[in-house]
This record gives C-alpha cells, sequence and structure tokens, in this order.
C-alpha cells in the first residue's frame, strides 16, 4: 500500500505578491578587499594562519579567533573538487542561467576550499577529485563572481590579462526575494471599506479600544477581532503631532522636496492614526491643533491601479485650532 | 533523581499548531493560537508568565520587524520582559531557560514560528549565508547540504539506498503523528527510482515546506510543581557553532553537536529516544553519530523534520516532541536537537527527564 498526503494544498486564499529588493553594499575590510582586489586582477590569494592556508582568507585565525597577520600567499588558479551538488533548475541569483555544479575546491597550495560554481555540459562530467581552473569575466568589480565558474581542466582562461587597478574597499549584493503573502480577511475588509468612502476600525469587547480596520487582534486582551467588531470612524481629526522629512535619495524614494507627516487624533473616539499625508498644506503651514477631515480618492485616482489605497491624505477644513495644549502628547 | 533544588527548570506546558503546506494565518495568528494552548496545557494564563522569548526570521516573513508584530500574541500589557532571537525557537526556549536562571522570575514562555509557504527556499537561504563569499553565488541550504551528502557517499560512510531507507522510516513512523505533512508507506526502490533535485539529494531526502508555529512553557522547581502533576524537567541544555563556511570544516562530522551533546550530558545516562533536527536524510546518521547515540536510541518517532519541518519552530518542536515522549509515553531520559546555519554549523542539545 502507497499512501500519503500533504495538508492544506486545497485552500483557497487571496495573495498578493510583492518583491523585496535588498541592495547591500558593504565595506570589505583589510582581508576580504585584498581576496577582491586579486580577482579583479585575475588572482587568488590566501591568507597563512599558522602553518594553514586559507582561501577564501579570513580576518582570524579559525581554531583561535586571534587576529591573523596580514600574510598572503597567491593560490590557485586551478584546484581540485572536494564536494559538489548538482543544480538542475537554477534561480535568478545563481551566477549561470543553465544546469551547473556547486562545489567545493580546494586551490593548488590551500588548506581550505572555496565554495563556487562548475560550468559543464551535464551531471557527467562531475565527479569528486576532478581537477578544475577559473574562468575570468571580461568585466570584472572584484566581486566573487569576477570568476565566472570554474571549468575542468588545469588552465585558467582569462580576459584582458591581469592588469592590477585600484584597490577594491567596497562590493555591492542586490538579493531580492518575492513573497506570495496571502491577504487577511480583515485586510480586504479595509480595502473595501475605504473604496466606499467609509473610515472604519475593530473595537475590542473586552477593553473598548479601537483599532484599524485591518489588525485583527486587541494586543492587550489577546482577542481575535472580525466583522463583528467594525465600527464606523468620524472622518474628522485634529492634528496632534508632526514631523517635516526631507527625503534621502535611497532606492526606492519617490519624494523628492520636504514632506509631512501627521498624527490625526479623530473626533469623538480615542484613536491616533499614525504617519497621514496632508493634502495642499505646504511643509511650513503644519501645526499641531490643526483640524483636518478626510481626503478620498477621485474616480480617476482610484482607476490608476499604481495607487497604493483610496485614502489620500487629509485637508484643513478651515475651522479654529484646538488650543489644548495636552493635544501634543497624543501621538499614539 | 530527586528534585529539591528550585534552580531545576522543568516544561509545564506546550501547544503545536497544525503543519501545513501554505496556511492563509499570519505568524501573529499562528502564534496567538499556540500561545493560548501551551498556557492552557500549563493551567495558566498569559498574566502568569513573567518572560517570553520568540524566535522567528524576517526574511522569512518578508517583513521587517516582524517580531513587533508577533508580541501580539503574548499579551504585552502590563509591559512583559520578552525578548527575541532570529533563531529558531528552540535557541528562544534556551535564553528563556538561562533567564529563569537568574531566580528572579518562575515561569517562561518560548515560541517559534515561520510561513515560508510565501517565497522559494531556494532564493530565501542564501540570505542566511556568509555575504561576501556564499550569499552572492547564490549558494542555499539544499545545496552545501547536498555537497555534505556527496561527502558522506564519497567517504563511504553512508549510501544513497541508506538516505532512501531514512526516509521510509520517518514517514512510516509520522502515519502515527497527527502534526505530520508527509507521512505514508514508501517502497524504497520507488524512492531510488526518483530523479535528483539538488544531486545527490532526492525530493524525499529534503524537507517539506511547512507553516507552522509551536510555544513551550517552563517554568522553576518550586513552581512547575505547584501548577503540574508530571513536569519534564530540563536536565542538560547547551549549544555550540563552529565555522560558518563549510569549505573550512570536515562535513564529515559535526563538532559542534558532539560538543553541545556532552555539556548537556548525554552520556550521564541512557537516552531512550532521541528528536533531531535532521533536515535531510544524511544528516541523521551524521548527527546520531556525532552525539554518541546507540542503536538502542529511538530517533525521531514523530518523524522528525522530513514529516513537518516549520522553519524557525522546528527545533523547538523537536523538543515537544522529546517532552511529548516522557509526559504522554512514559519515557524516562529523552533528547531534543536544533541546528542552525549550513551543514549543521549551530547545535543545540536539551534533554529532559521524568520524575
Ligand atoms: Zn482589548
Amino acid at each position: 500500500m502507497r499512501t500519503s498526503h500533504e495538508r492544506g494544498i486545497a485552500e483557497v486564499t487571496i495573495t498578493v505578491e510583492s518583491t523585496i529588493k535588498f541592495p547591500y553594499k558593504r565595506s570589505l575590510g583589510p582581508v576580504i578587499g585584498p581576496f577582491m582586489t586579486a580577482l579583479a586582477e585575475q588572482r587568488f590569494i590566501a591568507i597563512r594562519s599558522g602553518s594553514r592556508v586559507i582561501c577564501p582568507p579570513l580576518e582570524w585565525d579559525p581554531e583561535t579567533a586571534a587576529e591573523l597577520p596580514r600574510d598572503f600567499v597567491d593560490v590557485g588558479p586551478a584546484g581540485t573538487v572536494c564536494t559538489w551538488s548538482w543544480v538542475s533548475r537554477p534561480t535568478e541569483q545563481h551566477p549561470l542561467d543553465r544546469p551547473f555544479a556547486f562545489a567545493l575546491i580546494k586551490l593548488d597550495g590551500a588548506d581550505t576550499a572555496l565554495t563556487h560554481v562548475v560550468d559543464v555540459e551535464s551531471i557527467d562530467q562531475m565527479s569528486t577529485g576532478m581537477r578544475v581552473a577559473p574562468r575570468w569575466r571580461a568585466e570584472r568589480l572584484g566581486h566573487i563572481t569576477d570568476v565566472e565558474a570554474f571549468v575542468p581542466g588545469e588552465e585558467a582562461i582569462t580576459v584582458n590579462g591581469g592588469v592590477p587597478g585600484e584597490p577594491v574597499t567596497m562590493m555591492s549584493y542586490d538579493a531580492s526575494i518575492t513573497y506570495k503573502i496571502p491577504v487577511s480577511d480583515n485586510t480586504i475588509k479595509a480595502h473595501e471599506a475605504t473604496a466606499q468612502g467609509r473610515l472604519v476600525g475593530l473595537k475590542c469587547p473586552v477593553c473598548e479600544r479601537i483599532y484599524a480596520r485591518d489588525r485583527g487582534f486587541c494586543p492587550i486582551d489577546t482577542v481575535e477581532l472580525t466583522d463583528d467588531h467594525e465600527v464606523e470612524l468620524p472622518q474628522r481629526g485634529v492634528v496632534t503631532s508632526y514631523t517635516i522629512i526631507t527625503p534621502v535619495q535611497y532606492p526606492g524614494q519617490t519624494e523628492t522636496e520636504p514632506f509631512s507627516r501627521v498624527m490625526v487624533l479623530i473626533d469623538e473616539i480615542d484613536v491616533v492614526m499614525m504617519y497621514q499625508p496632508l493634502v495642499d498644506v505646504p511643509v511650513e503651514d503644519v501645526r499641531i491643533g490643526m483640524r483636518v477631515a478626510v481626503v478620498w480618492a477621485s474616480e480617476a485616482e482610484k482607476a490608476d491601479a499604481g495607487r497604493p489605497g483610496n485614502l489620500v491624505g487629509w485637508m484643513p477644513t478651515g475651522e479654529p485650532d484646538n488650543t489644548d495644549p495636552s493635544l501634543a502628547n497624543r501621538i499614539m | 533523581m530527586s528534585r529539591t533544588r528550585n534552580d531545576d527548570i522543568a516544561v509545564i506546558g506546550w501547544s503545536v499548531s497544525p503543519m501545513e503546506r501554505h496556511t492563509a494565518k499570519s505568524e501573529t495568528q499562528m502564534l496567538l493560537e499556540v500561545v493560548s494552548g501551551a498556557v492552557d496545557d500549563a493551567g495558566i494564563t498569559r498574566a502568569d508568565v513573567d518572560f517570553t522569548c520568540a524566535g522567528s526570521c524576517d526574511y522569512v516573513a518578508g517583513v521587517p520587524f516582524s517580531f513587533v508584530q508577533n508580541t501580539d500574541a503574548i499579551g504585552a500589557w502590563p509591559p512583559k520582559s520578552d525578548s527575541h532571537v532570529e533563531m529558531d525557537g528552540a535557541w528562544a526556549l534556551y535564553e528563556s531557560w538561562v533567564r529563569l536562571l537568574l531566580g528572579d522570575m518562575d515561569i517562561a514562555l518560548a515560541m517559534g514560528s515561520g510561513r515560508s509557504s510565501t517565497s522559494d527556499p531556494a532564493i530565501l537561504y542564501p540570505m542566511e549565508m556568509d555575504p561576501f563569499y556564499l550569499a552572492p553565488l547564490g549558494a542555499d541550504h539544499a545545496n552545501l547540504s547536498a555537497m555534505q551528502a556527496r561527502t558522506l557517499i564519497d567517504s563511504g560512510m553512508l549510501t544513497e539506498r541508506q538516505m532512501a531507507e531514512i526516509a521510509v522510516r520517518t514517514r512510516r513512523d509520522a502515519k502515527s503523528n497527527p502534526l505530520a505533512q508527509v507521512s505514508g508507506d514508501f517502497d524504497v526502490e520507488e524512492l531510488l527510482a526518483a530523479d535528483y533535485v539538488n544531486a545527490p539529494l532526492r525530493l524525499h531526502d529534503m524537507p517539506p515546506i511547512t507553516d507552522g508555529a509551536c510555544a513551550v512553557v517552563i517554568a522553576r522547581a518550586d513552581k512547575a510543581r505547584e501548577l503540574c502533576e508530571n513536569p519534564v524537567w530540563i536536565t542538560g541544555f547547551a549549544h555550540y557553532t563552529e565555522l560558518h563556511n563549510p569549505g573550512m570544516r570536515d562535513l564529515r562530522s559535526s563538532t559542534a553537536a558532539t560538543l553541545a551533546a556532552k555539556a548537556a550530558g548525554v552520556d550521564e545516562a541512557p537516552i531512550e529516544v532521541a528528536e533531531l533536527q535532521a533536515s535531510f536524510t544524511h544528516e541523521e546518521p551524521l548527527l546520531v553519530e556525532a552525539m554518541g547515540l546507540g542503536p538502542e536510541v529511538s530517533v525521531n518517532p514523530s518523524g522528525g523534520p522530513l514529516a513537518a519541518n516549520p522553519i524557525m519552530a522546528t527545533g523547538l518542536v523537536r523538543v515537544v516532541e522529546a517532552a511529548r515522549q516522557i509526559r504522554v509515553h512514559g519515557r524516562h531520559r529523552t533528547l531534543a536537537h536544533s541546528s542552525s546555519g549550513p551543514c549543521l554549523q549551530q547545535n543545540l542539545v536539551c534533554i529532559m527527564e521524568g520524575d
């Protein structure tokens, strides 16, 4: 008999796909820097640790954690495969876009193994103990992928000779991960409400605090909040605090001029909405006590698929300011 | 062994979520349920818990500071003494145990949660690797593990057939585990006829992708006695790490696992059951040998991580399964193991005993 089961696969759920990019820039330091510089020059260097030769080099003795003297030694370029695995379906993160092998490669003269890839046409050409040499990339940056791949044989495949350049001190590593996140029922309901021009929350049946419609729990009482707990919120309030942000042009930042984010205490109930945008208010006019009302997206704006939501922000009502000095304490 | 010192600490309650290929629940929702389950099991409320510690990973969640949202599950008002590790929940339990050893608190709750179904493990796992030498190659957990498996095979320590036999045994054992995701009766020849995923690993050598969470309540001796009729005593708890880069280690063994087992007292008395975080078939015999476990020890009767692998909770589930062997199945002394990092880099061992 043969039975198997996997739970949960059949459940139908709305998911939203999002890709998070991680554009890391890292300084390399006094040991990895020279190693990467050598790669740009189509050379491998290792570091001496007592009687051992360690490649890729480390700053510290792997046995004692003592800082190692910067005693570098050339190794390779050819080496021996100590072990390997076969990748039949490469991902976009891999250096090659066709099936290849990962391998631990002990470069000639080194006592430890470098992890890299071997470019062969099929798994049949891979074996433990085989000899490999690097195929260098034409455009080298001082990066582990300056070696395009190792290939069978003794001879390195070099490009443009090995011209020494500037020392490499930084490296980029641009990773990205795509997630398919299930969308909770509360999030769907929150979205539906704003599409209808309604501001709604969820009221805890125990402590009666009101939370954002997509929150799902009262964290105080650890009570799950659902449709039964929905309450309508007034669409007017008062600014209790604010910040003016001067945008730094990090990846993904679309703002170029200073802009404000305000905390809005909603009328009649004890709810503060945090980091709300103001509409058509110059940053020099933003102040505590300003009376504001919700601005919803127009039909044309709603049709723009790129819009993050239907609540555009808050606009002054023109009413006199609230001058209660304790307002400034209400930021949450 | 007599229990007279209040420094002794016992497991007094736990809860494990359903193990699912895809859950529609958020990590916070999963945690809400297992924390409720664990405090119920211990006969207490959240208000009785003095210290909480969670194990989870932002890269898995796809949300920065995801552990902040997860505190919604612990009832942190009035404020609680709380901590978090970007590690499996087994390490959260270790921190909780150390915290209780200080003596000023009586009850702690450790949890672990992961919803790894939302992304591709081959893309996700390089993020835990060395950012200079490994991650930019897209070197992932499965490929590095596959290289360790080949090292064992090349050394004559293991065959692909023996690996398939381990998969058959764990899947069969998992049939009696209501929480198992992968279970059933399989044939070694059929498994070996399948294509490789990452040669020399086939699908049966690898853990399933699982969403899940787990929570465990521990207490100091006096409180444990007061609350619980059959506390499960933690008699040894240790973890060790070795070099991150697999190319700089002897992959035929795991020194860190050997040291952790010794420090936890593995050889002080017989072990009856070992629940090991052997996420790949070849890791099981490697760990059994590294920890000095004899043939009399029953290994992963729950099916282990090959039956369900809720990453960030897989190790904590091992603690629960080893504790269950004492509380439910009447064993006297069991061992739980957790691991983290490529090719068993970090290893944790928790040894437990009944009265
Ligand atoms: Zn409440």
